[in-house]
């Protein structure tokens, strides 16, 4: 029998969605394997009773219909995987406080007559995640060798290096020592290193890496004469809450 | 009888229809937007211009090259940013790449199912396979062209402020224009599998279309004045005379009206209006299968995003040939330190505006307007009018009849619920 798949959206952009869909080459012979039982971004056909042996969620969690259908997805599901930046570290929303005032600038007193908005959360903060697909968006390979794997019944690794490995790897000269504001020695690697060698410094969109050395790259910053506020802010915008920039 | 259809599949995001009939009269249309509010622009006030570019980006990802595009100009006109024309040209290529990718995913692969009776382009692969390996091919291509200029196919980073950080290589802009070639009969035979004798009217009812002005003459995607299907102008800076936003309680996106009436923006609207301009053999097609009835009728949106791939295709070997016969200009860093503008392109979806304010380098306005939210009106319209002309006699498929009519519109959902308005207070 072939596995039974769903893939889901909270919030986001459906970049990491779409980075599925861009499998051109693969895509009929992956759907070919499983039995696609949600896919709302690319077919009108969903059976939503049926347990599901892989489901794929993207996005954050920022409504409360986005919570509901998430903890109905996990129930029903042997592997739920976390896919992109959003749904494992919160998405580059969740990068600024003040949730409620900046909620009342947009939209004023309106009452929202569907859902409920809450402040954004990753899925780990609700439910049980068992794997990851990283970045912002994912890599396309990433995702069918994370595919291939689950389909085998192995679960899927991560790249347990910094995008600096990757980057030297291609012999990039380091912007870093340019004094560029360049976080490739606190991201994850598995983007193939391309903004650098695009002589553009790493922004973080695969997130944290582990055993990150924030405060040593913070430091060398400093000295290379940026400001407190600027590298901050930097660092913020794919560090999710667990990148504390002091 | 209600008609409750959520989620709305085969489109970007999380939206819905909502029709409330009583008797044969229809009490309320709505179109449904649950998509949650990320409320990016919050996001990038007092922070860089440079960062902002990778935040925006970030708000959808079918349309982040316009996306790109929009912001990157938005700061260039509130810096007084020149841009070498070389960029410039490779901001076009990267564009068209964009249209095609986008317009083919929707055209192909989510829309045409709708046509030939599939719940998908999977299931319809059985008995069209050649369309939908066609659509593949173009979507392919589309990405090909972003991931060669932008670095990725989705959120890349390498179109910067006034510059870009890599001018792509020789081989990989020849190799684009030989495939361009190549792809042409493609989109010729998919513009021909479109069923345009069939399609029907149950909705039909006269609008009003908003479409840029291309910079360069003839037909194009990106420029600094707005025009109506009535011939008005505005410059993009005076948009919001356009655009006139408001809340509404069913949506996380916001509304749009221009003069008190709901409008279409996208390739219907494009090809409405500037039709004429169309070169070659777009233009040929265009002159063949226009007819009054695309005022009316917003399905004909999906013919003509078929003609701009067409389009697309056309113009980039032309385009590599100037593009390669330009110098590489110096690629330099300019500094947005203070000013306030406007950046506006035709993303596939419609016209897209990102205005920013910039005070000591830092962002402290932003207000993006995103195509999606500026249909949403529009669609309620032709819901209504077709709930109306459909509840006398209630057909077996009601709820596919109302889905058609968003679809055709390609909404970006994600994007809608994002465009707001902001100001910091000092």
């Amino acid at each position: 029998m072939k596995p039974k798949v769903g893939f889901y959206e909270l919030t986001g952009c459906a970049g990491d969605m779409l980075n599925m869909l861009n499998c051109e080459d693969q895509l009929l012979s992956l759907f070919d394997v499983v039995e696609v039982k949600s896919f709302a971004m690319a077919s009108s056909a969903h059976d939503e009773d049926t347990e599901l042996d892989i489901a794929f969620v993207e996005g954050s969690v920022s409504t409360e219909e986005n919570l509901h259908l998430l903890k109905r997805v996990r129930e029903k599901s042997k592997i739920l995987v976390a896919v992109g930046h959003c749904a494992i570290f919160g998405g580059v929303q969740i990068s600024e406080n003040n949730w409620e005032e900046r909620l009342k600038k947009v939209y004023g007193d309106v009452n929202f007559i569907h859902t409920r908005p809450i402040p954004h959360e990753p899925l780990g903060m609700f439910v049980r995640v068992d794997a990851v697909i990283p970045g912002c968006p994912i890599n396309k390979h990433q995702f069918l060798s994370a595919a291939g794997k689950l389909l085998l019944g192995t679960m899927p690794e991560l790249y347990n290096f910094a995008v600096c490995a990757e980057c030297k790897w291609k012999e990039n000269e380091c912007l870093l020592m340019k004094g560029k504001i360049c976080l490739g020695p606190i991201t994850r690697g598995g983007c193939g290193a391309i903004c650098p060698t695009h002589n553009i410094p790493c922004i973080g969109c695969f997130g944290p890496v582990e055993e990150e050395n924030v405060s040593s790259e913070y430091k060398l910053l400093l000295e290379k004469g940026y400001s407190p506020e600027e590298l901050r802010n930097r660092m913020k915008i794919f560090g999710g809450k667990v990148r504390e920039v002091k | 009888m209600k008609i409750n259809i959520m989620p709305l599949a085969r489109v970007e995001g999380e939206g819905g229809i909502y029709v409330e009939m009583e008797d044969e009269r229809v009490k309320e249309v709505r179109m449904d937007i649950y998509e949650g509010p990320r409320l990016i622009e919050t996001v990038v006030l007092g922070k860089r211009p440079d960062d902002v570019i990778s935040i925006v980006t970030r708000i959808c990802s079918i349309c982040s090259t316009s996306h790109r595009l929009a912001s990157v100009r938005g700061f260039e006109r509130a810096g007084g940013v020149e841009v070498p024309e070389k960029i410039r040209l490779l901001r076009k290529l990267v564009h068209y790449g964009e249209y095609i990718e986008s317009h083919s995913l929707h055209y192909y692969l989510l829309a045409l199912p709708d046509f030939f009776g599939y719940p998908d382009a999977i299931s319809m692969a059985e008995k069209y396979g050649d369309l939908v390996l066609g659509g593949l091919e173009l979507k392919k291509f589309g990405n090909f062209i972003m991931e060669t200029i932008n670095g990725k196919a989705i959120h890349g980073e390498n179109i910067r402020i006034g510059y870009m950080g890599r001018i792509p290589e020789k081989d990989a802009l020849e190799h684009i224009k030989s495939r361009a070639l190549a792809l042409i009969p493609v989109i010729e035979d998919g513009i021909m599998a479109f069923p345009a004798m069939e399609i029907p009217d149950y909705m039909e009812e006269e609008t009003n279309f908003i479409c840029l002005v291309p910079e360069d003459d003839g037909f194009g995607f990106i420029g600094n004045t707005i025009i109506t299907s009535k011939g008005e102008r505005f410059d993009v800076e005076e948009y919001k005379k356009v655009t006139n936003e408001r809340v509404v309680p069913h949506s996380f996106a916001k509304r749009s009206s221009y003069a008190g009436s709901p409008f279409t923006v996208g390739a219907l609207a494009r090809v409405n209006i500037l039709g004429e301009r169309l070169p070659g053999k777009a233009g040929d097609f265009f002159r063949r299968l226009w007819s009054e009835r695309w005022k009316r009728n917003p399905l004909f949106n999906n013919l003509a995003q078929a003609i701009e791939i067409l389009f697309c295709l056309e113009q980039i070997p032309p385009l590599v040939d100037r593009i390669l016969s330009l110098p590489d200009p110096e690629l330099k860093e300019p500094e947005v330190k203070e000013g306030e503008g406007t950046g506006a392109v035709e993303a596939p979806r419609g016209t897209l505006y990102h205005h920013y304010k910039v005070e000591n380098g830092r962002t402290v306005e932003c207000d993006i307007i995103t195509p999606t939210a500026q249909n949403l009106d529009d669609m309620e319209k032709y819901l209504r009018r077709a709930a109306e002309n459909l509840v006398k006699n209630p057909p077996e498929d009601f709820e596919l009849r109302l889905e058609l009519i968003p679809r055709a519109y390609d909404p970006c959902i994600s994007c809608s619920v994002h465009m707001l308005r902001v100001k910091v207070k000092k």
